[in-house]
């Protein structure tokens, strides 16, 4: 089987109402479906189904997923049974897998309305966004598929006559996938997609915000053929989590999430208990506090677009998203009362409504923390726009913009996750990249110049794993933006790139001597 | 059809040709020659000139503006002698002053080109020098981008005063106040611009025409909406055909919209036109300005990034048979609307002026780019429109450059005539 190259899924056309039209089609036929079950599920056999609930943040009276709350037995059996799995579904020939992963891809295709309005309802993703989720889940899956295929090929080495050396990448065993809600679909997709591949046997345990949607992404999976044994769901809480952490039998972890949790993650794998033969991977996608910066000949009409789109889409909760704005004093003050304008015309609303910018956030907890920042950098600096009206219902935070914050302000250190942007006036470039040099982040970060001395001079400063330039910071594509963050932020690990499936695999080489009694076997 | 037109088209064009008023012919060429002609013949000294040109105005200082030309400059893989002087002159402080007061210069010199004046006052002169030719005038306004809900009011209020402007200069040189004509952009009048919900920025955008229709009745005036890209063409078309069907203006202001025959949609679009018209009879009719379109590779380089096919032709004589088929159209229809050609192709205008045959047409040229052919038109007796941009630097850069791109582009008629293709072939059909 040879697959005709990668290209990234086209997400739908929303400038045309046919398209509009079709999504709302996919809401008509989500919503007699609610609330969904999502039963802990192992070797294909369903547990329970109570537990939790996902409840729609727009409005928390709706239930949208009941789902089980997986405990440590749960935990066992499924790295048990998916140790035993992986022995089989590793030795599949790797374009055997791809096959599986690339029909698991067009049933997610086909699915594609339902699915969007699914996180329309569980997330309160608005439907730009939704959509675009589901074509990158798709992506991955796509692309991921591809590159094991070209991955078991192994790379060249060096040949001397007599000897014959080859290098292959091999499954790791079971990966257990620990993932967000922000991406409640393309992110477990990703990480689960890339340790199936690869030869892996997969434990998922998806966010409790969304349990949902990582039900409808296993049940695409099963019905491709991924064997039930070889791929578990165990929705629950944190502690499910902790527990599929600790397991001896687990031999990768990827995580997507906060930095608290990643590093608690890192050190716990870091054990080695008696029995546990292997050092643990972890592949950690964790927080950052991404800045934009703005130097004095950047057009405003291009960066205040794209800054308050980076920071207020799906309300600043994308870890790629905008939260610092350094801008140069030559234009600060009309940078500021530019985005504070625009910022004013931002629609707070429910995410099933087209045109809605700022979405509730995913839960009270999160409105807590959103609201703590903002009286805050109330009470430090000033808040230049904010506090808006917001329906009553829902975890509403109206869109944040606070300046002159002292420097040591928690509200410009701390990651916030939700619609608070702050801006800073920076006394030249060289300041902005020092600033961005002393966090201990380096997820995304933006700059706007058109100065060609300054753009190649920020690009070689800023530990960024993603630099945007000239554009807004969200959005990475699967193979355009191999997507990841460095220092606190992450691993380095960049998903969606052509290097990810290695941290799924451990290599091995084989030399064979190919000379006996001077006769040499080729 | 286009077989027995074909002889009269010949005969219109090589009217016009001669009737060009120098042998300059070219506007490309006058415009800054050495700096496009050089831009026409290398893509990568194009791009590093325009570049150049579009962050002009937002340069500190002589000094700023010398280093961005030369690192505009450094990153070409090979540059003209002439302009590997100007990279040495900027090594030095005084050198840098010297290159970017000349570099400045090119750029305020070749943006005059382009826009009529820093405000409508400031164009009243170049205004009348036009009417005293029996040519015909709308002005644009040029603008920041609309982020907020301030600078859309403020827009809607340099409209309004434009207006007024207008009339005045109108009646101070003894002409009827349906001259005074304003081109206005939906999407300087809402903040609230969104593809994928048309009716946001039509609601709003909405709230700041209706007063500027109302003056523009009450001072007789014409308003005309101009069309951008794709992602704002449902608000446009829903804001205008909503808003001129109200009872209030039925009869009057004097109004049109544009339509764009480079969109594959562009036949339907006119066939909903037609049918609003039809059910909306209003006086005076609507006004069609037939455009080929402003943002063709915008519409293409969006449409390839997101994977879907492009909503515009791809082949340029595709895009122009469909403009003369629109053409063709929009003049059968009248009176139900009033046609306004507006191109600098000799060939779409003489299409247009031999199927006319006598039958009421107006013709549009860009100032800067068609002013010859605007001139060759007037002198044969057609009805002309040169469309004036008005405003300062800052705002008028994006449409300089995009005027520039556009017609240094490889198929363009300008790029075409520039490179002196004989006249026939300038007017073989596309
Ligand atoms: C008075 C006036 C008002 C205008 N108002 C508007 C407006 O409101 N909105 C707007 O969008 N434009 C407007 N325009 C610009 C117009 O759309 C054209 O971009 C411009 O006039 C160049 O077209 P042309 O017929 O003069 O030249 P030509 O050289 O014959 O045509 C160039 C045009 O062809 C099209 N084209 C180029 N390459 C291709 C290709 N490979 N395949 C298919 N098509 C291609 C593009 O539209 C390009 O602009 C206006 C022009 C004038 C003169």
């Amino acid at each position: 089987m040879s697959l005709p190259p990668f290209r990234n899924e086209p997400t739908l056309e929303l400038r045309r109402s046919r398209d509009r039209e079709a999504l709302l089609g996919g809401l008509r036929e989500l919503e007699p479906r609610l609330p969904l079950r999502v039963p802990v599920l192992i070797g294909g056999d369903a547990g329970g189904a109570e537990g939790i609930e996902s409840t729609d943040p727009g409005n928390p009276a709706r239930v949208v997923a009941v789902a089980g709350a997986a405990g440590e037995r749960d935990v066992e059996q499924a790295v048990r049974r998916a140790a035993e799995a992986a022995r089989r579904w590793g030795a599949l020939p790797a374009a055997e897998r791809a096959e599986i992963l690339i029909r698991a891809a067009a049933l997610l295709r086909e699915r594609r309305l339902m699915l969007a309005a699914l996180q329309v309802r569980e997330c309160a993703k608005p439907w730009g966004e939704a959509d675009a989720d589901v074509c990158e889940a798709i992506d991955f899956l796509e692309y991921y598929a591809r590159e094991a295929v070209a991955l078991e090929r192994g790379p060249e080495l060096l040949q001397v006559p007599g000897e014959r050396n080859a290098m292959r990448h091999v499954a790791r065993g079971v990966v257990a996938v620990i993932s967000p809600w922000n991406f409640p679909l393309a992110i477990p997709c990703g990480m689960t997609a890339a340790g199936l591949a690869t030869g892996n046997a997969v434990v998922l345990k998806p966010a409790e915000q969304s349990p949902g949607c990582a039900g409808e992404l296993v049940r695409a999976l099963h019905e491709a053929g991924v064997p039930p044994d070889a791929l578990a769901l165990l929705p629950g809480l944190g502690d499910a989590g902790a527990a599929l952490v600790r397991h001896t039998g687990v031999h990768a972890i990827a995580f997507t999430g906060s930095g608290a949790v990643g590093l608690e993650i890192i050190r716990a794998a870091a054990e080695t208990p008696p029995g546990q033969r292997h050092v643990k991977r972890v592949v950690a996608e964790m927080g950052g506090k991404n800045c934009v910066i703005v130097d004095s000949d950047a057009d405003l009409d291009e960066a205040v677009p794209a800054i308050v789109r980076s920071a207020f889409v799906y309300a600043g909760q994308k870890c790629s998203a905008c939260a610092r704005v350094l801008a140069h004093e030559a234009l600060v003050d009309r940078l500021l009362e530019r985005i504070e304008g625009a910022v004013a015309t931002l629609r707070v609303g429910q995410a099933d409504t087209f045109g809605t910018d700022v979405p509730p956030v995913i839960e009270e907890e999160a409105h807590d923390r959103v609201r703590r920042y903002a009286e805050l950098a109330a009470s430090e600096g000033r808040v230049a726009a904010g506090g808006g009206d917001v329906p009553d219902e829902g975890w509403f935070h109206a869109p944040t913009l606070a300046t002159d914050l002292p420097p040591d302000s928690a509200v410009l250190r701390d990651e916030i996750f939700g619609p608070l942007v702050t801006v800073e006036r920076v006394p030249s470039i060289d300041a902005a990249c020092d600033t961005v040099e002393a966090s201990p982040f380096a997820l995304t970060g933006g700059l706007f110049s058109r100065s060609p001395d300054t753009v190649r001079e920020v690009t070689a400063r800023l530990p960024v794993g993603n630099l945007y330039v000239n554009r807004h910071i969200t959005g990475a594509m699967v193979g355009r933006q191999p997507f990841g963050g460095n220092r606190l932020s992450g691993v380095g690990a960049k998903a969606g790139g052509p290097d990810y499936l290695l941290q799924f695999t451990e290599p091995r080489v084989v030399t064979e001597n190919t000379m006996r009694h001077g006769l040499v076997v080729e | 059809m286009a077989s027995d037109l074909q002889p009269a088209i010949l005969e219109v064009g090589r009217a016009l040709d001669a009737a060009y008023p120098s042998r300059t012919r070219n506007p490309l060429k006058a415009i800054d020659e050495r700096a496009m002609a050089l831009a026409a013949t290398d893509q990568e000294l194009k791009a590093a000139l325009f570049r150049f040109v579009d962050v002009t105005p937002a340069c500190r200082s002589l000094d700023d503006l010398a280093r961005h030309l030369t690192g505009f400059l450094d990153e070409l893989p090979e540059r003209p002698p002439s302009l590997d002087m100007a990279v040495r002159m900027a090594r030095s402080r005084t050198g840098r002053a010297a290159l970017g007061a000349a570099a400045a210069a090119g750029v305020r010199h070749m943006a005059h080109r382009f826009i009529a004046g820093e405000s409508p006052r400031a164009a009243r002169g170049e205004l009348r020098g036009l009417w005293s030719r029996g040519v015909a005038a709308s002005v644009d306004l040029l603008g920041e981008a609309t982020v907020s809900a301030a600078e859309a009011d403020r827009y809607a209020a340099r409209c309004a005063e434009a207006l007024d402007e207008l009339a005045e200069a109108a009646a101070a040189s003894d002409l009827p106040a349906a001259d005074a004509n304003l081109s206005v952009k939906v999407s300087a009048l809402t903040p609230l611009m969104r593809p994928d919900a048309p009716d946001l920025g039509r609601e709003d955008a909405a709230g700041r025409l209706r007063p500027l229709l109302r003056r523009a009745r009450e001072l007789g005036a014409h308003l005309h909406i101009d069309m951008e890209s794709l992602d704002s063409l449902e608000t446009t078309l829903d804001l205008v055909l909503d808003l001129l069907g109200e009872e209030e203006f039925a009869g009057g202001p004097s109004a049109g919209l544009v339509l764009q025959a480079y969109l594959r949609d562009s036949p339907a679009e006119l066939d909903r036109i037609l049918a609003w018209a039809r059910s909306c009879p209003r006086t005076p009719p609507l006004v069609v300005r037939l455009v080929k379109g402003a943002y063709w590779d915008h519409e293409v380089v969006e449409a390839r990034q997101h994977g879907w096919s492009p909503p515009v032709f791809e082949s340029k004589a595709d895009c122009d048979r469909n403009f003369e088929a629109l053409t063709r159209r929009l003049l059968d229809a009248a009176p139900l609307v009033r046609v306004a050609i507006a191109s600098h192709n000799l060939r779409s205008v003489a299409h247009a002026i031999a199927y006319a045959d006598g039958r009421e047409l107006e013709l549009q040229v860009l100032r800067g780019l068609g002013d010859e052919l605007g001139q060759a038109l007037a002198t044969r007796g057609h009805r002309v429109r040169v469309y004036c941009p008005v405003g300062d630097l800052v705002a008028g850069m994006a449409y300089l450059v995009r005027r520039l791109l556009e017609n240094t582009a490889n198929d363009s008629f300008l790029g075409a005539q520039a490179r002196g293709a004989p006249v026939e072939e300038l007017l073989a059909a596309p």
